[in-house]
């Protein structure tokens, strides 16, 4: 039987930075490339699924991750549990695109602080410095080798997808990490 | 190490891609119809030429999309970079 336990981590501060666990929270997968799937979602989610590369998209609690040309993560808190259902009706029965739900799949870290980036910087080969300076963007790329999804949703807030079974090693290497900084 | 410009999410660590080999190989179309040794130059003989070389790169860690990339493989210099289905550019 799956574990679909989540993992426990406390809240940290450390300077000008701060640690927390963003979950539960509701994720679903969207892939699909053609009109139909384009015009279906955008009426379910009431969001335009953003098709500029590592872009991102939001209104009221739901928000549209690029992650690939066909490829989307929607995200939130509270989301209505129809939605997936819906979806499901409207986009994966008609074969127009794929739905799948990820939440416990994913596990979300927020961090929060001016320290965001030197702490990721520690182990990350992307370069942020063009990164930091928006809100609204998405990039996926390696943490300590651990793959992640970054949604830099404001300036100097930050959400951090990484796969549960990596997401312990991970939190713990953040918080070595964020000692030292 | 090198930048490699992902045509789809724009340029990254080479740590971020998966080296897909030599490009433009087809399949042959009745795979049947071959002898042991066609079947076999199909599957495992490649160029692997110092120079120039047409490659297949896929960006595993980021959008996952598989794309052609040229390049120089005694400096690892990129010649150019063009998606999946498209003609290659003039080197």
């Amino acid at each position: 039987m799956l574990d679909i336990k989540l993992p426990e981590f406390e809240k940290k501060v450390y300077p000008e930075l701060e640690l927390s666990l963003l979950e539960p929270s509701y994720k679903i997968n969207l892939r699909g490339k053609n009109r139909d799937f384009f015009t279906k979602a955008g009426k379910l989610l009431s969001i335009m699924l953003p098709i500029e590369s590592n872009t991102s998209a939001n209104i009221k609690n739901i928000n549209a991750l690029w992650l690939s040309p066909d490829e989307w993560l929607i995200y939130g808190k509270d989301i209505d549990k129809n939605l997936e259902i819906n979806l499901n009706n409207e986009i994966s029965k008609l074969k127009y695109g794929s739905v799948t739900n990820v939440s416990d799949q994913w596990v979300i870290i927020n961090f929060k602080g001016k320290n965001i980036f030197e702490v990721l910087s520690k182990g990350s080969p992307f370069n942020f410095n063009d990164f930091k300076g928006k809100k609204n963007v998405v990039v996926q790329t390696l943490l300590n080798n651990v793959d992640v999804i970054l949604h830099h949703q404001e300036i100097n807030d930050l959400n951090l997808f990484v796969r549960k079974s990596f997401s312990e090693h991970l939190w713990l290497w953040i918080n070595d990490s964020s000692r030292f900084i | 190490m090198f930048l490699i410009n992902c045509p789809y999410c724009g340029e990254r660590d080479q740590s971020e891609f998966s080296s897909g080999g030599e490009a433009h190989i087809e399949r042959p179309k009745q795979p049947t119809e071959l002898s042991d040794d066609e079947w076999a130059d199909f599957l495992f003989m490649r160029k692997n030429i110092k120079g120039i070389q047409f490659e297949r790169w896929n960006h595993s860690h980021g959008c996952r999309k598989w794309f052609n990339l040229i390049r120089d493989t005694s400096n690892d210099k990129i010649h150019g970079i063009y998606k999946m289905g498209e003609k290659p550019p003039k080197v």
